[in-house]
């Protein structure tokens, strides 16, 4: 990618026929960026009904740029969507270094968010943010779909104020916890 | 033989005749958690080497052919109930200008805690739309149980995540590992006297 930005406002200057748009390049990568966010297909357990509930006709998904993919590796968001027991961390660790960069996490629900009801138990993770670095958590147990899209449009505000000077959020700024892009 | 006419009592009839040393476990006293599955022949079986003659012979020649759960019970207690069991709060949803209510404590059930753990299976008879529960104790420290796998192909699983949870062995058993618990894990998380030990996922 770094090829093609960097020249990009060179280019722009030149593009033939005078017809061009001036744009901070900033702004113009950030508007494509938060406009196509495409999520990977990942349910782990019941807040992931809600997030098919908001992928579904009543909610919409679709126009808000939002489309499921079914690899990492054509994904640049992940909503984790349920509880994160310890033997699906390694796997979220995993799959999560496959999408590339920039990549972005949702917490979705009580149970990625903190454990939830299963706090004390000897099987779960208390919080995804414990593994991998979270952008937004969405609160509930569970989250209307509403909520989902709430959190999408706050990942959106963020995404907006990333820079290319600042690497742009390219770089994995953190290995877990609570991701700010400064 | 058809099996389609069997009924509660006439399988209550052939088991005093076949295993008279099978009792079976009816509605609880009062006061008394029960003990049996309800609407179901539950039958206590003597001894744990009972099972597997006990399976061949309701599969064989009775038509009970679909093993449906196998599962075990903790016995040990007794337990301390605060914490685990909250008491309902009558004024929740108390309209307005209505005076509080005291809640009343739940009657705690007198409940049969022994150094012991119970294993239960539940089969069916499909034809009959029959199922009879069958459970019997083995001692907490080392025991085993035949496996019923010759039976019931289908326990496979269903032992090896009994031996999962409860650490009790099934003799054998072709593939006697762990199942759900993931490979760190140390212990067995459902007996009673299980202590968790810090993994790296833990704060």
């Amino acid at each position: 990618m770094g090829v093609v930005l960097d020249s990009l406002p060179g280019v722009a200057g030149v593009l033939p026929g005078g017809a061009g748009v001036l744009a901070r390049v900033d702004d113009l990568i950030n508007w494509s960026r938060k406009s196509s966010l495409w999520p990977m297909t990942f349910g782990l357990a019941c807040c992931a009904i809600e997030m098919m509930g908001a992928y579904a006709n009543r909610f919409d998904f679709d126009r808000m740029g939002v489309i499921p993919r079914p690899s990492p590796r054509q994904a640049d968001l992940i909503i984790i969507a349920g509880t994160v027991v310890k033997k699906m961390a390694d796997p979220i660790i995993q799959v999560y270094k496959q999408m590339p960069e920039p990549k972005f996490v949702i917490s979705y629900g009580s149970c990625s968010n903190c454990g939830g009801p299963y706090y004390d138990s000897y099987s779960v993770v208390k919080g995804v943010d414990k593994i991998i670095p979270v952008d937004i958590y969405v609160a509930g147990c569970p989250p209307r779909p509403e909520a989902l899209q709430f959190g999408l449009m706050q990942l959106q505000k963020k995404i907006e104020s990333m820079k290319l000077s600042k690497g742009g959020g390219a770089v994995p700024l953190q290995e877990k916890g609570a991701r700010d892009f400064g | 033989m058809t099996t389609k006419n069997l009924d509660k009592e006439a399988l209550q009839a052939k088991f005093a005749e076949k295993f008279p040393k099978a009792e079976a476990i009816g509605e609880p006293a009062e006061g008394a958690a029960p003990t049996n599955l309800k609407g179901y022949l539950t039958m206590k079986l003597a001894a744990s080497s009972d099972i597997i003659p006990v399976l061949r012979w309701l599969k064989d020649d009775l038509g009970f052919s679909y093993l449906d759960m196998a599962t075990a019970i903790d016995w040990k207690g007794p337990v301390e109930l605060d914490g685990y069991i909250r008491e309902p709060n009558p004024n929740v949803f108390l309209p307005d200008g209505a005076t509080p209510q005291v809640a009343q404590p739940l009657p705690h059930k007198t409940v049969n805690y022994r150094d012991a753990f119970e294993l239960v299976y539940l089969v069916s008879n499909l034809e009959a739309r029959l199922k009879v529960c069958l459970k019997f104790d083995i001692p907490r420290d080392g025991g085993s149980v035949e496996t019923a796998i010759p039976v019931h192909r289908g326990a496979d699983w269903r032992e090896r995540e009994i031996f999962d949870l409860f650490g009790i062995t099934f003799t054998g058993h072709p593939n006697l590992i762990k199942i759900l618990t993931p490979d760190f894990l140390i212990g067995h998380p459902l007996r009673k006297d299980y202590k968790h030990i810090k993994d790296r996922f833990d704060d």
